[in-house]
């Protein structure tokens, strides 16, 4: 009862950290951000445990720099965040089998990456789905606390010209083919792929929603025709 | 200007995150559905490349060094199922072919 859920744990933070790889550069960049919209460091390195997401608080930081409204730049970064809707969704029926408390602090470390691995692990244990999400979540934030603290402090200390931004995506075409262990989920991923560059030029990365729903509905169609 | 622009993204990210976790705690999930969400992961996964990889305005910002190494992290990843090992082919591809071109 009590060593399964300890493995659980230990298992949810080893998991994280590859996953934090593309991220470390991220928050060099993050720090380039916040520096070029002339934001003191410590206002700027404090969105990290107020938003925490890292896409969200370049948009709204890059907006800001740019001269938005605080109307405008905080609704843009929302709809770069949207997808999160999404997560919320699918982890619900998983989050029902859950205490209270779980649910408002698992919905804070609810990132890109921690989403992924509780689809990629598939933990039926309430006990165990719990200590590797939190630990997962946990161990993201603690080094995204600490490497966006560099990144406002150190700023640009990591050379562009080696090009590391492109490990972000190679390790969500990762995380795409480790969520796609059926054909069916893979051909949703390629249809995902060609929407959103068919929707590419829509403001704020909106064209992921759309892109999102149109292949889950279109493989939902596809494969009642012909179930396995 | 700038903290309330903080705190209210804050609130905004953090809605977005547990809203449905809330408002679905006791909703009986139709099997459609709970097929429909089985797509999720690897469909916004899917987006998140492809919006990585285009510019604002909707061009490819990827040639021969970014396709075919997300293409050989796609195989490392499918053979292996082991993200660091993805992480090296698909950079060492990138880094090999930026190279020679």
């Amino acid at each position: 009862m009590n060593t399964a859920p300890t493995r659980h744990a230990l298992r949810g933070s080893l998991d994280a950290l590859p996953l934090f790889i593309p991220a470390l550069p991220f928050a060099f960049v993050f720090g380039v951000v916040v520096a070029e919209a002339g934001i003191p460091e410590w206002l700027g390195w404090s969105s990290s445990p107020i938003i925490f997401g890292g896409a969200i608080q370049v948009t709204l930081f890059t907006l800001i720099g740019e001269g938005a409204s605080v109307a405008a730049a905080v609704s843009a970064a929302l709809i770069v965040g949207a997808r999160h809707m999404f997560y919320s969704v699918t982890l619900a029926p998983r989050f029902q089998h859950q205490p209270g408390w779980f649910r408002w602090v698992g919905a804070y470390v609810l990132i890109d990456q921690v989403f992924v691995l509780s689809q990629i692990k598939r933990i039926d244990d309430p006990v165990a789905f719990r200590r590797y999400f939190l630990s997962a979540g946990f161990t993201f934030w603690t080094l995204w606390m600490i490497s966006t603290a560099l990144g406002v402090v150190l700023g640009p200390a990591i050379p562009t010209e080696w090009g590391v931004e492109f490990a972000a995506p190679v390790l969500f075409v990762s995380l795409m083919m480790a969520a796609s262990e059926r054909q069916d989920k893979l051909a949703a991923a390629a249809m995902a792929m060609g929407v959103t560059y068919l929707l590419a030029s829509l403001p704020n990365r909106a064209g992921i929603l759309i892109a999102v729903i149109v292949s889950v509905c279109v493989i939902l169609l596809a494969t009642r025709k012909q179930p396995t | 200007m700038i903290a309330t622009a903080i705190i209210l993204t804050g609130i905004g990210s953090y809605a977005m995150r547990a809203v449905f976790i809330f408002a679905l705690a006791r909703y009986a999930f139709p099997p459609l559905l709970l097929r429909a969400l089985e797509y999720v992961a690897p469909t916004v996964m899917a987006a998140l490349v492809i919006s990585m990889l285009t510019t604002p305005e909707g061009e490819l910002a990827a040639g021969p060094p970014e396709i075919l190494g997300l293409v050989c992290a796609a195989f490392a990843a499918k053979t292996t199922s082991n993200h660091i090992f993805a992480l090296i082919a698909g950079m060492g591809t990138f880094w090999l072919i930026g190279a020679i071109i």
